[in-house]
């Protein structure tokens, strides 16, 4: 099993649509469900996680609160450009606890992996994690 | 630091003076429209509001909506929920309101609960901040609406009340001050929330 989508294997969040110095984006790939990034308002709010290289890929699984709707996209090349859809979902609100959701794919490969939120339960949405086996 | 950015829907019976308002607002009292000329659909006023002692900002992206009921589909378009078929103006939920009526007209007072129905109807039970805004405040000696009766409904609705004349210029910040700054203080509410998640 490797957490592929930690920045302890290379991993950078190289995009994100809003940011609070205090939450920065970098707390999705910590390893670390306490940390979290939040969105500043409005929707769609995304970010582009990179990899250090061509990663394989069956299952990646999201920590959040109040994300309502999330499509993942990927892509295989060195720039984040030329993104496909690779799944969407909506999310259950949970109340006083965070989302846990798991998106099971037919084996991936992909550089980059795209993740956007087009609603929310709420004005503001957070991450706490993403992880990538 | 921190920008927030916040949809705010401005919302009213034709006429009342909402362009006016955000324009003045937008242009810091510089450029008061004299001649009348009818919003249709909606226009985008952006602006930059910084909260005090803090170092944060808000930026407001203001949907000025046209009052005239000929609009009022292509307005809700905009306002709301995404939409298959524009995902272009898919801006998401709204995040703060701004009612205005024209102190001068008691007709366009009661169409407020109306207005305020028609957005809320948008929210699916989002906390959403508002302000009521009873404009034209120069016309003293035609005024229908009195200032405790807005007030009163108002409170009654959870809307903070302002008095504004855009005309003269007077108060047209506040309102949309004060709507930064309730959607500030929701976003610090929502962070001590989420910390206690994890």
């Amino acid at each position: 099993m490797i957490h592929a989508a930690l920045s302890s294997s290379g991993a950078q969040v190289i995009l994100a649509a809003s940011s609070d110095e205090n939450y920065p984006p970098e707390n999705i790939i910590d390893g670390n469900t306490e940390s979290f990034w939040i969105s500043t308002g409005m929707f769609p709010q995304e970010f582009i996680v990179r990899f250090s290289e061509a990663v394989k890929m069956s299952l990646i699984t999201i920590h959040s609160y109040n994300v309502k709707n999330l499509r993942i996209e990927k892509n295989t090349s060195s720039d984040a450009t030329d993104f496909e859809l690779i799944t969407q979902k909506e999310f259950e609100h949970t109340d006083g606890h965070l989302q846990e959701n798991d998106f099971q794919l037919s084996a991936t490969t992909a550089t980059h992996l795209r993740f956007i939120i087009t609603s929310g339960y709420d004005h503001f949405v957070s991450v706490h994690s993403v992880t990538v086996q | 630091m921190v920008k927030l950015r916040a949809k705010c829907i401005l919302v009213g019976d034709a006429s009342v003076g909402k362009s006016a308002l955000s324009q003045m607002f937008r242009s810091d009292g510089a450029h008061f429209q004299k001649n009348y000329s009818m919003t249709a659909g909606v226009e985008l006023v952006v602006k930059s509001v910084s909260i005090p002692d803090s170092g944060d900002s808000v930026e407001l992206f203001i949907f000025d909506s046209a009052g005239k009921d000929t609009f009022l589909d292509a307005c809700e378009k905009l306002w709301g929920q995404p939409s298959v078929l524009c995902v272009v103006f898919d801006w998401g939920q709204p995040s703060v309101l701004c009612v205005v009526f024209d102190v001068s007209s008691e007709v366009s007072f009661r169409s407020c609960a109306l207005w305020l129905d028609r957005v809320r109807a948008h929210c699916q039970g989002l906390q959403l901040p508002g302000v009521l805004v009873g404009n034209k405040s120069d016309l003293s000696s035609r005024r229908e609406v009195e200032m405790a009766m807005a007030q009163e409904w108002a409170q009654s609705q959870g809307l903070e009340y302002h008095e504004t004349s855009a005309k003269e210029m007077e108060n047209c910040e506040a309102p949309f001050l004060s709507l930064a700054q309730a959607f500030y203080t929701l976003y610090q509410d929502r962070i001590q929330t989420i910390q206690t998640l994890a």
